[in-house]
């Protein structure tokens, strides 16, 4: 049986029972714990607590005491208790049941924390036939510095390869397509900008104070992620039947031509960086044959790509 | 089990035995994820918890009457403490990802989830799943084929397949893989399971038949392991074509000084990665095998003659 597990539990109650920030000697008299011979271990055992603590979210208060050298510690309640959400059975029942869908065990004392003094669920019919995965450790890098309004610096390699110290303010994160973003103000480029966490390289480090910056009113956080790298062009191309499907899915529409024995089709919208390699991808069945600039292009990596690999 | 993970728990088991006296241990242990013999070890470290001699301060009672738990005395913690960030922002990204997988199967969970991100202060523009839109119709469309148990006709072009073709499928389960949908189901055409990115769907046509085949007991979510008779191949990768590494998986990626970089990986579908590296439009070379880079230079020649031709003929 270890006395940590009610130590920690006790510590907890302590601070969140007084009035005042106590001293660590008031702290040893009123839980009788840290009375070791030695003052030194007992202190080290007590930052060891607080630091475990503080990791459960244990809003510990550090305070200057005034006319002493020691200092006062002490939790407050209204940033230690969490609020009531008011669910209804049946929404107590619907968040069992999705995170159950998605194997979260991770998120179940979250839950439980939410639904503590909710009524009992419902019995709903558990989902057996959808299941879904989210690997969601890299949302731990960046939550708190969401949370807490706290600047980063990172180390981060572009689309293009390059690496570059970056200097933001995180505002949001996102996922899209087996991918997860950081919606941040970048200092250097004054600017909001889209960060890919699988592109971030190494530890993401704190870069200020929390509090430092405030969140826009409005940031449309899926029209940012979703949005364009480049430049939107109308592209006529020439395809065999077997693409068609394909490419409609993206936008394109028929037209009367035909080139050859091929039908034309016009895309009014792609984005000239992202697309053109989706466009190589089809091969021979799709060529591009307007704008003229990027059917140079395209003529360009294809001529590259046989000298490659001949 | 650690220390850590016991006092997180207790801090919320407090208020949610105070809420609900004469529980029992299997209903604590559900609500919590945990097995009713790590609750009963709990509630002893409780009876040692409190402290007497504050005003009013006393330890907790704990009374357990077989297996029914109420507990006393605790006025100290009547509301649990509040989730970390990451708790928090993992949670509510969870559940985000629930709401366009699930979508009408749980009517009440896109409300529940508002109500969480209230209470947690996380409004959708500081985390937010953003749906695939052109994806919406169909997962819902899979979502009640497996839901019903109906037969569905697919128009499917898989990884290697030169042209669509069309296959009947008894759904079994519908699985959500970071935001890419799955089907998996019986095949009648080859008379096997089979799994059916959602992606690769070009017509999905439900029909009125009951599913006769049963799923197996298991059916694990799809996630692509290595055969044996994989090919495998190697990369070389300019700077431009780094994007690759964040769609494939690599078995070994090397980092050289000039800036380019190598990796080598298996695939069951060795066509996919001649059209992959043709997408790289020249940032990407195959480096082995032969005949890899033979198909490669086969497809780039192909499409050039579109264009007429390497040597700028009509």
């Amino acid at each position: 049986m270890t006395p940590k597990v009610e130590r920690l539990v006790n510590l907890t109650i302590a601070l969140l029972e007084t009035r005042r920030p106590i001293t660590f000697a008031e702290l040893k008299q009123r839980t009788r714990y840290y009375a070791q011979d030695d003052p030194e271990s007992a202190r080290r055992m007590f930052e060891r607590d607080k630091k475990l603590l503080r990791s459960l979210g244990v809003p510990i208060e550090t305070h200057e005491l005034a006319f002493s050298d020691e200092v006062g510690y002490r939790v407050a309640r209204p940033a230690y208790e969490l609020p009531d959400p008011d669910l209804t059975p049946g929404e107590v029942a619907a968040l069992g049941l999705a995170l159950e869908a998605s194997g979260a065990d991770d998120s179940r004392l979250a839950l439980a924390k939410l639904a503590a003094r909710a009524p009992d669920p419902d019995e709903l019919a558990p989902i057996t036939h959808t299941r879904l995965t989210l690997a969601a450790d890299p949302v731990d890098e960046v939550a708190e510095a969401v949370a807490t309004r706290t600047p980063l610096r990172f180390d981060y390699r572009t689309a293009a390869g390059r690496s570059e110290l970056r200097r933001v303010q995180p505002h949001a994160i996102a996922h899209r397509r087996g991918a997860w973003y950081l919606v941040a103000h970048d200092l250097a480029r004054e600017a909001l900008r889209v960060f890919r966490l699988d592109r971030v390289r190494g530890a993401v480090r704190p870069d200020g104070q929390p509090g430092s910056y405030l969140h826009p009113d409005e940031l449309d956080v899926a029209g940012l992620i979703a949005g364009p790298e480049g430049d939107r062009v109308e592209v006529e191309v020439a395809a065999q039947d077997r693409a068609r499907f394909e490419l409609v899915r993206r936008g394109a529409l028929s037209t009367d031509t035909t080139h050859g024995d091929r039908s034309v089709l016009r895309i009014p919208q792609l984005d000239e960086l992202r697309d053109r390699a989706w466009l190589l991808g089809f091969g021979a069945d799709v060529e591009v044959l307007a704008p003229a600039a990027l059917r140079e292009q395209l003529v360009a990596a294809l001529e590259r790509l046989v000298e490659q690999h001949r | 089990m650690s220390a850590r993970d016991s006092v997180a728990r207790m801090l919320t088991l407090v208020p949610w035995l105070l809420e609900r006296p004469g529980a029992s241990l299997s209903e604590a242990a559900a609500a919590f994820g945990t097995e009713p013999a790590t609750i009963r070890r709990e509630l002893l470290h409780l009876d040692f918890c409190g402290l007497p001699g504050l005003a009013g301060g006393d330890l907790f009672e704990v009374e357990l009457v077989g297996d029914r738990v109420v507990l006393g005395m605790a006025d100290e913690l009547t509301r649990p403490l509040r989730p970390t960030p990451q708790e928090a922002y993992r949670l509510v990204l969870t559940l985000d990802a629930a709401v366009v997988a699930l979508g009408d199967d749980l009517p009440q969970l896109r409300a529940a989830v508002d109500k969480v991100r209230g209470v947690l202060g996380i409004p959708e523009q500081q985390a937010d799943v953003v749906p695939d839109d052109e994806d919406t119709a169909l997962l819902a469309a899979a979502r009640a084929a497996v839901r019903d148990q109906r037969r569905v006709r697919l128009r499917y072009r898989g990884r290697s397949d030169e042209e669509p073709t069309t296959r009947e499928i008894d759904p079994w389960t519908l699985d959500l893989v970071d935001g890419q949908g799955y089907l998996q189901g019986f095949d009648h055409g080859v008379g096997e399971r089979r799994v059916f990115r959602l992606d690769r769907v070009l017509g999905f046509e439900p029909t009125e038949i009951p599913v006769l085949t049963p799923a197996p007991a298991q059916l694990p979510p799809p996630r692509y392991v290595p055969g044996p008779d994989d090919l495998e191949v190697e990369l070389r990768l300019q700077r431009g074509a780094r994007w690759l590494l964040d769609a494939i998986d690599a078995d070994r990626i090397e980092e050289h000084a000039d800036g380019t970089t190598w990796c080598v990986l298996r695939t069951d579908a060795p066509e996919f990665i001649a059209r992959l590296v043709l997408s790289g439009g020249g940032d990407l070379e195959v480096v082995r095998p032969a005949s890899l880079r033979a198909r490669v230079r086969e497809l780039a020649e192909a499409a050039l003659a579109n264009y007429g031709g390497e040597d700028g003929a009509p």
